[in-house]
């Protein structure tokens, strides 16, 4: 009977964690986007809620393995999004020009204390989370797989 | 007063594990204890006593904040902390691949 319930051949840690891992992963990344929709308006921002976004695919991978993680979010999947918000934050910075100055914030800046407000300000928080999200989620990724990656060569 | 003192005894923990640990792995915790020893000194500096966090809400006037300068250069440092913590474990994982311990005084090929 125990053994029906732990299977020790399964990749991952027991039943208790991946239940849990499984009702709480969902709430942890939406927590992490709502930090960076509101970076604006209340503390928190590009770089919190990147870390936390990262952290709900870091607790994927340490709850169910890596094979698992990997098929959500793959290394080429990972880097791409990183380049992506590189590029998003310096084409914003460039597109400034426009009105005159690098980082100009040439959007309607609507009023204070909206969600819809501030300009360029929430384009640059959603630049800096896909940054910073795969960039740390790609760390993780590089020093756990260190050694496989090593021995195939 | 008292709090800047032991803000400075935590810097000596630090110091102490980087100086006379032998193992990587430790000497890599003591330089973030000290690291976060640095950041509370700063936070500690820009506090006034009553002040509260320096955040612009709606519908509130802005009276008595503690000092928001020292508060950003600590964000921008905790950043930094990261990465370099990052680039440490790496390179000690590296280090162990080529000589299977931890313990710096066996680590003696330094060239090639």
């Amino acid at each position: 009977m125990a053994n029906k319930l732990i299977n020790f051949n399964h990749k991952g840690m027991t039943l208790i964690v991946k239940t849990i891992t499984r009702l709480t992963v969902g709430l942890i990344l939406l927590y992490g986007i709502y930090i960076v929709l509101h970076g604006h308006l209340s503390p928190g921002g590009g770089f919190a809620g990147g870390v936390i976004i990262a952290l709900s695919f870091i607790h994927l991978m340490l709850a169910f393995g890596k094979e698992f993680a990997l098929k959500k979010l793959d290394e080429l999947k990972a880097g791409i999004l990183e380049s992506i918000g590189a590029i998003m934050f310096l084409g914003i910075a460039l597109l400034g020009f426009l009105g005159g100055f690098f980082f100009f914030n040439f959007l309607n800046k609507g009023k204070a204390f909206e969600f819809f407000s501030a300009g360029i300000i929430p384009l640059c928080n959603i630049a800096i989370c896909l940054k910073v999200g795969a960039g740390l989620f790609m760390i993780f990724l590089v020093l756990v797989t260190f050694n496989s990656l090593n021995q195939k060569k | 007063m008292i709090e800047y003192f032991l803000c400075f005894i935590l810097f000596i923990i630090g110091l102490y594990a980087v100086l006379r640990k032998r193992n990587i792995i430790k000497i890599i915790i003591g330089l973030g204890i000290m690291e976060y020893a640095v950041n509370l000194f700063f936070i500690l500096i820009g506090y006034h006593q009553y002040g509260r966090a320096p955040i612009l809400a709606k519908e509130q006037v802005i009276s008595n904040t503690v000092d928001p300068l020292p508060q950003a250069l600590v964000l921008t440092a905790i950043v930094i902390g990261l990465a370099v913590t990052a680039l440490l474990v790496a390179i000690a994982i590296r280090l162990y691949e080529k000589y299977a311990t931890f313990d710096i005084t066996k680590i003696r090929e330094l060239k090639g």
